[in-house]
C-alpha cells in the first residue's frame, strides 16, 4: 500500500504531477467489483439487464434493487457501490420533479444525466459554508436509459462525473468481456425481444451461477409504457426464449 | 339629525399618523390576444400614463420571447420590464441547459411558478401569453399578478379589460347569439386571420374613445405555424388603410413558424 | 305647515342623505362617482393698442367628460352662458359647474332687470366667489369667467373655495399647465382677434393632446362689446375613426323566452254632449288603431 502509492492518494482534489486524481480513478476501480450491467438502446426503447449476486441461499433476492425509477420516462441501473446511487436517483428524482412541476413537461433524458453528474464533483475540502459536500467520490456507475422527444437514449455515468451516451453498454466485474459481446452482436434495428435475448445472453456469458429469474432483473423504457420493470412471468419467459446452451468445452 | 352630528364629532378626531410603502404604480394601457386555428395575434396599444400625463406614447407592452412565443404585459410598467427580462433571462438558461427553444406550454408553467415565487410581493402584472403550441394551434395563455392561469381562445386585460372583454365574448365566444336551428354555433378560436385583425383593430380604436389610458399606437404581433400561408397578412390589400406590416426574423434556428409586427396609429387626445 | 322631508322655506341643499352614505361608503368600501369635466378651459384678454382690434375676451374649452378614466362625454359643452355678454368657462364637478352657472345666470338676469342695466363682469364673478365659499370648497365649480362690461374687457378665473385671481391670461382644470406652457410661451398684450382665436385653440389642444382629462374637440367664445361670438366645435381635430368590421346581426340572433304582444292604445267612446268638443261640421271622425302590435292594423311593417 505504501510502496506502490504516493502522497498524492489522499487529497481528494489534489492532482498528481502526472495530471490525475486518483481518488476519482480509485472511485472507477470500485465500479469494476461491482454486478455486471448492461443496457441497450433500440428503436422501440431501452433495455436494461443486471445480475443479482444472491451471495447466500438465505437472501431474498427480491430485496437486491439494482434498477431503479427515476421518473415515468427515464430508468436507471447501477454498479459499484450501490448505496452511493441513492444519493444520486433520489437527486435526479427531485430534479425531474422540479422540472415538470416548473415547465410542465417531462425532463430530457440528457438534462437529467446532467443533473446527476453535476453531483459527481462535490465532494473534497469544504469551502467556506458549503454544507452539501461529499467526503469522497461517488463509488457507482450508472447506466441512465430514458426516452424523450428525442427517443430512446442509454447514458452511463461515471464517478468522474462524465457521462456519454451509448447504443449499448457494460459495466461492473465483467465489463469487458460483456462490452465485447454487445459490440458482436448489436445493430440498429433491434426489436426489444432482441435487446432482451442479447443482455441476457451478455450476463450469461460473465455469470459464474447459472442465469436464472432470481439472478437477473430486466427493465425496459418505452415511449408509451414509460419505466417498467419485468415481472417474474416476463422475466421467465424472456429468459425460456434464449436460444438452447451450445455444450462449451 | 343625532346621527349626523354624532358621526361629524368622530371625523374630528385625529387619527393616528400611518406610514406605509407604496411601491406600485398604474401605467394604465391595454393588452388583447385572440387565438386562431394556425395563427395567433398579441396585441397592446403604446402608451405609458401616470395619472392624467403621458409618460410616452411609445412604451413596448409586447415582446417577441421565442420563434412561436410573444408574451404582452399590462400593469406596472417598471415590474413588467424587469418581469419581461427576468423571463428572457430563464428561456436563455433552459435554452442552454437543454438544447432546444422552450414549448409555450412550458413558458405558461414557468411564468405562474416565477410569479407563485413573488406571491406575498407581487408583480404588478397582468400578462397574456400567445403563440404556436407544439402541435401546430394557435394558443393564448392569461395570468393574474400571481400566477393563476389559463389557456383560452382570447383574453383582454388592463385599463380597457372591462370594454373589451365583453365585446370579444361576444364576437370570440358567440355569447349572447343563437343561431339558426340547420348552423350550429361556431367553435371559437377559428376565426379567419382578417377578421381577427379586424377586431383587434375595432377593439383598440374604440376602447381609445372611451377610455383616456388607451392610444397613441397599437402594435399587434401575429405569430404563424409552420407552414402556414401568410398572403392574408402580407398580400396586397389583405389589410385596411394605414395598417404597417413588417416580419420578424426568428430569434433562435427557427423551427418554421413566422412572427409579424403589425402596427397602425391610434387617436393621441 | 306640517313637517315635511325638506323645509319647504330652507333653499339650499338637503344633508338627510349624508349619514346613510357616508355609512354605505364605508361598508361598500367605494363613494359615488361624479363626472368630472378633467379639463383645459383658458380666456385671454385680447384688442386695443396697436392691434387695430377693439378689446375683447376670448375663451377656450376642450369638450370631453370624464368618470374616472372613462370618456363620460366626447363632445360635451363647457363655456356657460351667464348673460348676453359674460360666459363662464367650467372644470371640476360636472353638475356643479353647470347648477352653479345656471343659479347665477338666473341671479344675474333678475339682478340687471331690478338695476335696469347690464350687469358688469366682477358682480357676476362675485356672486360665484360668495356662493362657492358659502360651500367651502364641497361645490367643486373651478371657473374662468370672462366678459365685456362698461368698464371694458374683464377676465377671471374663481376657485371652488371662494378664491378669485384678474388676470390677462388664465388657464384652469387638469390641463391647465399644458394650456398655460402655451400661454407663457406666446401671450402678448394687444393681440388680434384672429391671433386671440389662434392661440387659445393651441393652448387648447395642449391639453386635449398632453392631458388625459382633455380631449375632443374645441370650443371658443370670443366676447366684444358687441356681443358674444359662439364658435362651437372650432376645431375637431379628434374625429371618430371608421370600424373596420360591420357589426350588424342577423335577425333573430337574440334568443327570447316567451312573446306576448298587447294592445298599448285603447280606443274609447267619448260622447260629447254640449261645448267645444261636440261634434262639428266639417270633420269626421277616424278609429284609432287597435290591432295587434305597434301600429297596428295600420300594418306597420316590423321587418321594416
Amino acid at each position: 500500500m505504501f510502496l506502490t502509492r504516493s502522497e498524492y492518494d489522499r487529497g481528494v482534489n489534489t492532482f498528481s504531477p502526472e495530471g490525475r486524481l486518483f481518488q476519482v480513478e480509485y472511485a472507477m476501480e470500485a465500479i469494476k467489483l461491482g454486478s455486471t450491467t448492461v443496457g441497450i438502446c433500440t428503436p422501440k426503447g431501452v433495455v436494461l439487464g443486471v445480475e443479482k449476486r444472491v451471495q447466500s441461499p438465505l437472501l431474498e433476492s427480491s430485496s437486491i434493487e439494482k434498477i431503479m425509477e427515476i421518473d415515468r420516462h427515464l430508468g436507471c441501473a447501477m454498479s459499484g457501490l450501490t448505496a452511493d446511487a441513492r444519493t444520486m436517483i433520489d437527486h435526479a428524482r427531485v430534479t425531474s420533479q422540479m422540472h415538470a412541476f416548473t415547465y410542465d413537461e417531462q425532463i430530457g433524458v440528457e438534462s437529467c444525466t446532467q443533473a446527476v453528474c453535476d453531483l459527481a464533483l462535490r465532494f473534497g475540502e469544504s469551502v467556506d459554508d458549503d454544507d452539501a459536500l461529499m467526503s469522497r467520490p461517488f463509488g457507482v456507475a450508472l447506466l441512465i436509459a430514458g426516452h424523450d422527444e428525442r427517443g430512446p437514449q442509454l447514458y452511463h455515468t461515471d464517478p468522474s462525473g462524465t457521462f456519454v451516451r451509448y447504443d449499448a453498454k457494460a459495466i461492473g466485474s465483467g465489463s469487458d468481456a460483456a462490452q465485447q459481446s454487445l459490440q458482436d452482436a448489436y445493430h440498429k434495428q433491434m426489436t426489444l425481444a432482441e435487446a432482451y435475448t442479447l443482455t441476457l445472453k451478455t450476463l450469461k456469458q460473465v455469470m459464474e451461477e447459472k442465469l436464472d429469474e432470481n439472478n437477473v432483473q430486466l427493465a425496459q423504457v418505452t415511449a408509451d409504457g414509460g419505466f417498467e420493470i419485468l415481472n417474474e412471468a416476463e422475466l421467465k419467459a424472456a429468459i425460456e426464449s434464449l436460444p438452447a446452451e451450445r455444450v462449451v468445452v | 339629525m343625532a346621527l349626523f352630528a354624532a358621526s361629524a364629532q368622530q371625523e374630528a378626531v385625529a387619527a393616528p399618523i400611518q406610514h406605509r410603502f407604496d411601491p406600485y404604480e398604474d401605467n394604465g394601457g391595454t393588452i388583447l390576444s385572440i387565438a386562431g386555428a394556425d395563427f395567433s395575434v398579441i396585441a397592446g396599444d403604446t402608451r405609458q400614463s401616470q395619472g392624467y400625463n403621458i409618460q410616452t406614447r411609445y412604451a413596448r407592452k409586447v415582446w417577441q420571447l421565442t420563434d412561436k412565443v410573444v408574451l404582452a404585459t399590462n400593469g406596472f410598467a417598471a415590474d413588467g420590464a424587469n418581469f419581461v427580462k427576468k423571463v428572457k433571462q430563464r428561456l436563455e438558461w433552459y435554452e442552454n441547459a437543454h438544447q432546444k427553444q422552450m414549448s409555450i406550454k412550458s413558458i405558461a408553467r414557468m411564468i405562474q411558478t416565477m410569479l407563485y415565487a413573488k406571491r406575498f410581493f407581487p408583480y404588478y402584472v397582468y400578462n397574456i401569453l400567445g403563440g404556436i403550441e407544439e402541435d401546430g394551434t394557435g394558443a393564448v395563455y392569461s395570468f393574474d399578478p400571481v400566477g393563476s392561469y389559463e389557456r383560452e381562445a382570447c383574453r383582454a386585460a388592463g385599463a380597457a379589460q372591462s370594454l373589451i372583454q365583453p365585446f370579444l365574448d361576444n364576437q370570440i365566444y358567440f355569447r349572447n347569439q343563437t343561431f339558426p336551428a340547420d348552423q350550429p354555433k361556431p367553435i371559437p378560436g377559428n376565426l379567419p386571420l382578417g377578421t381577427v385583425l379586424g377586431l383587434v383593430i375595432d377593439s383598440f380604436t374604440s376602447a381609445t374613445e372611451r377610455h383616456i389610458e388607451v392610444g397613441d399606437g397599437l402594435e399587434m404581433y401575429v405569430v404563424m405555424a409552420k407552414g402556414r400561408a401568410v398572403d392574408d397578412l402580407t398580400s396586397k390589400g389583405a389589410l385596411p388603410e394605414g395598417v404597417v406590416v413588417e416580419e420578424l426574423g426568428p430569434l433562435g434556428e427557427g423551427g418554421g413558424e413566422r412572427t409579424f409586427l403589425v402596427r397602425r396609429t391610434l387617436k393621441r387626445d | 305647515m306640517a313637517a315635511t322631508g325638506v323645509a319647504p322655506n330652507n333653499i339650499g341643499f338637503d344633508f338627510s342623505n349624508y349619514a346613510r352614505n357616508e355609512f354605505l361608503g364605508a361598508r361598500l368600501g367605494a363613494q359615488a362617482k361624479t363626472t368630472s369635466t378633467g379639463t383645459t378651459i383658458v380666456g385671454l384678454k385680447y384688442g386695443g393698442g396697436d392691434s387695430g382690434d377693439e378689446e375683447g375676451i376670448c375663451l377656450g374649452a376642450d369638450t370631453r367628460a370624464t368618470g374616472g378614466p372613462i370618456v363620460a362625454d366626447k363632445n360635451c359643452e363647457k363655456i356657460h352662458y351667464l348673460t348676453p355678454h359674460i360666459r363662464c368657462c367650467g372644470a371640476g364637478t360636472a353638475a356643479d359647474t353647470e347648477y352653479v352657472t345656471n343659479l347665477i345666470s338666473s341671479n344675474l338676469e333678475l339682478h340687471s332687470l331690478s338695476q335696469g342695466r347690464q350687469v358688469r363682469v366682477v358682480t357676476a364673478m362675485t356672486m360665484l366667489k360668495q356662493y362657492l365659499y358659502r360651500y367651502q370648497g364641497h361645490v367643486g365649480a373651478y371657473l374662468v369667467v370672462g366678459g365685456v362690461d362698461s368698464t371694458g374687457p374683464q377676465l377671471f378665473t374663481v376657485h371652488a373655495h371662494g378664491s378669485t385671481d384678474k388676470l390677462p391670461y388664465v388657464t384652469m382644470g387638469s390641463g391647465s399647465l399644458a394650456a398655460m406652457a402655451v400661454f407663457e410661451s406666446a401671450y402678448k398684450e394687444h393681440l388680434t382677434k384672429a391671433e386671440a382665436i389662434a392661440l387659445v385653440a393651441r393652448a387648447i389642444r395642449a391639453g386635449v393632446f398632453n392631458d388625459l382629462g382633455s380631449g375632443s374637440n374645441v370650443d371658443v367664445s370670443v366676447i366684444t362689446k358687441a356681443g358674444t361670438e359662439t364658435l362651437r366645435n372650432y376645431e375637431t381635430p379628434n374625429e371618430r375613426g371608421i370600424k373596420s368590421r360591420d357589426y350588424k346581426f342577423r335577425r333573430g340572433t337574440t334568443a327570447w323566452l316567451k312573446e306576448n304582444v298587447r294592445d298599448l292604445v285603447v280606443s274609447e267612446e267619448v260622447k260629447v254632449t254640449m261645448g267645444a268638443g261636440k261634434a262639428q261640421q266639417g270633420t269626421t271622425d277616424r278609429p284609432v288603431a287597435v290591432g295587434a302590435g305597434p301600429g297596428g292594423e295600420e300594418g306597420m311593417d316590423l321587418d321594416a
